[in-house]
């Protein structure tokens, strides 16, 4: 048996120390943000930049004092995982985020086939969902909890074809993909803006990712002789390999890779035959406008990736902070009400202007981040901007 | 006709590759009867390797061919050795057993690609080319790198066939595949031979790596495209049949030229697996298959 004094001090000392637990408690919560991004293969570069760009962002918000929410401080901590860039791979990543590691916000997903197998899980499971998938189905009203997090196909197409109609003389184009859903869902699109632009299509030709040998269908582009050739979602390494097979062919007209999101992986199996390409979705930071956060960014994705910060990894980037944009407008950490928030907030976006979320006349609600479509071109081995083309609502 | 003649030589060029990864399937599988799903991590390895080294040696002061060269011999060691250490903890306790060894080479992929992509990283490594530039051979545009490439390999398949057919180990290695029973009751060491035979399979798949680093998108995945047309060529050429290895090479690369061409590469992939299958239900051996 305790004498009194010390049952007393023990029963204080029991007070204090659940009180500070309680107190710490609500002084930081960490929540965990997912990504499911392609961490080998020619997408690697997109995924493991965006893995860098979220822990990044992560750090800079923790820095700036959290996400204040109903008085608490919430800070997060990204949780990546390999989808290969296909289905079966991002099948066994949504159960491990969402089954297994519970998170309930996605911050990134990389490839149309590995997220829509995610988005299955997250819709159901009510996990707020970001992506850069392309297809238009990915969202709408009947995916309240998804949102894209950077251009698609639909807002980059038609501006980038538009300016190159207009930059060159082109009457004929030919089309290649990567036949999966990225792909088809580009093909659709490219397809429709090209002609929208005065341009015919005189082929629409498909690969499987994951191929090295491009000779055959190179061979079948250049014999049809079109002014133009637009590799369309082919991954940068990809398509450096059919511009060298075409060149080696005697094939010059004007290279596009709308999806086009850097110049390393073009040059490393382009060579010099990657000069002149453009690309809808890079981002080229040696103008005078580029401030130094975003050299800072630019160096951090360099390091870890080889190649500059583009457009998928930036999505990203972007998709933190408007998470925090919407929580603190929510004032909840629950997914339900932080997409309900999402639709109203705005928040700087790496580009510099105020974003926020749009495209209800084409996709039902607004899910689609509001971002400009930068026109980018290879010229002697530098990626340089050409255009700069603000989003309809944005202007 | 220049049509006809650009396709032809590109299935050449194509089908010199998927004839080298055939060749070391076809060994593997000839003497020790084992599926080895690795086999694309072996080419993979070699062809990581090369991108490193090229550039180490080339800044280093050496000649962009004597960099190749030595780029080269470095990956075909290094690959060997992994293939040496392979057999050693895992295939060897699983010879003539079809269901273990696809179970083990299964696991082993995914345990290397891993480590791959730990060690180089994901992204796709550029290598500088052996030969630059395009030749005219009879008013055909060809990569001067491919024309190496379908040399080196031209080379190397008649140097292995003079060698299973003209020294003691190539011999043994033969006698091996046919009856390894009756190989063994006339002393061959099967052990030995079972070893020689794929640590020689390793460093002939590591020769092609090395070979289409240049061209290809080099990275931890590069092999798994391969592995999987280099598993058809062998199906279609008969399983441990060198000739059948060359012929399905060269099948594969025919039908990828051209149907890539008159459609597309997905048709051509397609077109692929629905003759694979013709050729199966017609002649399950393959078409040089042993009994």
């Amino acid at each position: 048996m305790l004498h009194p004094a010390i049952r007393h001090l023990f029963r204080t000392s029991l007070v204090i120390a659940c009180s500070a637990h309680v107190g710490l408690s609500m002084a930081n919560e960490t929540i965990k943000l997912g990504l499911s991004v392609p961490l080998s293969g020619s997408g690697a570069p997109w995924g493991v930049g965006a893995e860098w760009l979220c822990r990044k962002a992560a750090s800079e918000i923790a820095e700036s004092g959290g996400v204040k929410v109903k008085g608490q401080v919430v800070n997060f901590e990204c949780v990546t995982y390999d989808n290969k860039y296909n289905a079966a791979e991002g099948a066994k990543v949504a159960q491990a985020l969402v089954n297994k590691d519970d998170v309930k916000f996605v911050a990134g997903s990389i490839g149309t086939a590995p997220v829509r197998a995610l988005q299955s899980l997250t819709e159901r499971k009510g996990v707020l969902l970001f992506t850069t998938a392309w297809g238009a189905s990915i969202k709408g009203t009947n995916y309240p909890l998804t949102f894209t997090q950077m251009n698609t196909t639909i807002e980059i197409a038609g501006p980038l074809t538009g300016f190159i109609a207009k930059a060159h003389p082109i009457k004929t184009v030919a089309l290649l993909n990567p036949n999966d859903a990225t792909g088809q869902e580009t093909e659709k699109t490219a397809r429709k803006a090209w002609e929208a632009a005065g341009v015919k299509v005189v082929s629409s030709d498909w690969y499987e990712r994951g191929s090295s040998e491009f000779q055959p269908v190179a061979a079948k582009l250049s014999a049809l002789k079109p002014d133009g050739i637009d590799l369309c979602s082919t991954p940068p390494a990809d398509a450096g390999l059919v511009f060298k097979e075409l060149a080696g062919l005697g094939w010059n007209g004007v290279k596009i890779v709308e999806v086009g999101t850097g110049a390393s992986g073009l040059i490393a199996t382009g060579g010099n035959a990657a000069q002149g390409v453009y690309l809808g979705a890079a981002v080229s930071l040696d103008g005078p406008t580029v401030t130094a956060h975003q050299r800072a960014l630019d160096d951090g994705v360099r390091k870890a990736t080889g190649d500059s910060i583009n457009a998928v990894q930036i999505g990203i980037y972007d998709a933190v902070y408007a998470l925090k944009a919407a929580m603190e407008r929510a004032q909840s950490t629950e997914p339900a009400d932080v997409a309900k928030a999402m639709s109203s907030v705005t928040f700087t976006s790496f580009y510099g202007n105020k974003s926020g979320f749009g495209g209800k006349a084409v996709y039902g609600t607004p899910q689609q981040m509001m971002l400009p479509v930068i026109v980018t071109q290879l010229k002697d081995g530098k990626l340089v901007e050409v255009a700069r083309i603000a989003s309809g609502e944005q202007r | 006709m220049q049509t006809l003649l650009q396709l032809f030589f590109t299935a050449l060029q194509i089908g010199a590759v998927y004839i080298l990864f055939a060749l070391g399937l076809t060994l593997i599988f000839g003497v020790l009867r084992i599926v080895n799903f690795a086999h694309g991590q072996f080419f993979t390895l070699s062809a990581l390797i090369v991108s490193v080294a090229v550039p180490w040696f080339a800044n280093g002061g050496s000649p962009v061919w004597l960099a190749y060269t030595l780029a080269c011999l470095c990956g075909v060691i290094v690959t060997s050795a992994l293939g040496a250490l392979v057999y050693e903890v895992g295939f060897k306790r699983v010879e003539r057993d079809m269901t273990g060894s696809f179970i083990l080479s299964a696991g082993f992929v995914l345990m290397i690609e891993g480590v791959f992509t730990k060690l180089f990283g994901g992204i796709v490594r550029p290598v500088p080319p052996l030969v630059d530039g395009n030749i005219d051979v009879f008013g055909i545009s060809v990569a001067a790198q491919r024309l190496v490439l379908c040399g080196v390999a031209a080379a190397l398949t008649l140097l292995l066939t003079l060698a299973l057919g003209g020294t003691r180990f190539g011999k043994a290695l033969r006698a091996v595949s046919i009856d390894h029973q009756a190989a063994m009751l006339q002393g061959i060491s099967y052990r030995r031979i079972g070893f020689g035979g794929f640590v020689a399979a390793t460093a002939i798949g590591a020769v092609a790596g090395a070979l289409i680093a240049p061209v290809a998108a080099v990275s931890p995945t590069l092999g798994d495209a391969y592995l999987v047309k280099g598993f058809i060529a062998v199906v279609i050429g008969g399983m441990g049949s060198v000739p059948g290895a060359i012929l399905g090479g060269l099948f594969i690369a025919f039908v990828e030229s051209f149907v890539g061409f008159y459609f597309d590469p997905s048709v051509a992939s397609l077109a692929i697996f629905v003759l694979v299958m013709a050729v199966l239900l017609v002649r399950p051996k393959g078409l040089l298959g042993h009994e």
